[in-house]
């Protein structure tokens, strides 16, 4: 069962500045230390989030590429380029994001998994994901809440 | 103002916004993720989000504009910015989203043009105190370095 939410962080935020900073990062980011390389490819034609996604996902040191077109997400699969995450927006230029999603877990293989994540968590965004088998479906942001265990688990395997 | 006084300012400031609803968790996340390596994150998010929103509220702005309007057109980039907006932790811009989405499901031109009224009064109210926030930052900075 794929679960969808907001994300929400019940720490406080009163924390002291400097120190709290560190602490901050340490709860806010779940240091976790992965045993094998994962490869992520982003699908995102919003670079404010592209941005966002791609620095949370290395700071767990994670190897990630983003494309911001579905054509090319698509290129780079069927060129041999192997992934263990394939991260997925439904609005995409050129091909949507969800036809993309679609080839690219097809040519990628057994093991990889699929993340959806959408600003608007209808039903039926659910359901168009849902549809072309997304393993995790979030409402954005991406957060370490949701990506840590995704992670864990791509890790343990 | 010294170092002390002026990361005490910052602090506050940012606690406002997030008293005011002006932003919520996700942007405690994005600061968690500036660092070393990445010295100048908060910036370079802020800047990259404003260039995006500034964007999209024009498209918006001049899809409205038409007589006949191509909903579907205008509610991809009410999605747009309604994701940029949860990705940066704009939390009221993001709400504000949802009256144009509202609205453009509805094909209700009136209604769009109110919710793009409250949308760009959201948005010019973030981005001025960002730009606060940006000066705080940098001011810390420089002092920081100084200091060297």
């Amino acid at each position: 069962m794929a679960p969808t939410s907001a994300s929400g962080d019940q720490t406080s935020d009163k924390d002291n500045w400097d120190n709290g900073r560190l602490a901050r990062r340490q709860q806010l980011l779940t240091k976790i230390v992965l045993r094998n390389k994962l490869k992520t490819i982003v699908f995102n034609g919003d670079t404010t989030c592209r941005v966002l996604e791609q620095v949370l996902l290395r700071s767990y040191g994670v190897q990630t590429q983003c494309v911001d077109n579905g054509r090319d997400a698509i290129a780079l699969i069927a060129f041999g380029a192997k992934f263990n995450l394939i991260i997925i927006k439904k609005i995409l230029p050129i091909i949507n994001g969800l036809e993309a999603g679609n080839k690219a877990d097809s040519l990628n293989g057994s093991g990889c998994k699929i993340l959806g994540v959408t600003a608007c968590s209808g039903e039926s965004e659910r359901q168009a994901f849902m549809a072309i088998g997304v393993d995790v479906f979030i409402e954005k942001p991406l957060d370490p809440e949701h990506l840590v265990p995704i992670l864990r688990e791509l890790d343990g395997e | 103002m010294d170092l002390a006084a002026l990361k005490t300012q910052l602090k506050n400031f940012v606690q406002s916004m997030f008293e005011e609803g002006v932003l919520d968790n996700q942007f405690s996340q994005i600061q968690a993720l500036q660092d070393s390596t990445n010295p100048n994150f908060v910036e370079e998010v802020i800047t990259l989000f404003c260039n995006d929103a500034e964007r999209i509220i024009n498209e918006i702005n001049r899809n409205l504009g038409y007589q006949n309007v191509d909903f579907s057109n205008l509610d991809s980039y009410v999605h747009q910015l309604k994701g940029s907006s949860s990705s940066i932790g704009a939390n009221r811009l993001k709400l504000a989203c949802a009256n144009l989405r509202q609205a453009s499901d509805e094909r209700n031109k009136e209604g769009c043009l109110q919710a793009l009224q409250l949308i760009t009064c959201e948005y010019c109210l973030l981005r001025r105190k960002f730009q606060a926030l940006l000066h705080l930052e940098r001011s810390i900075v420089e002092l920081e370095t100084n200091q060297k």
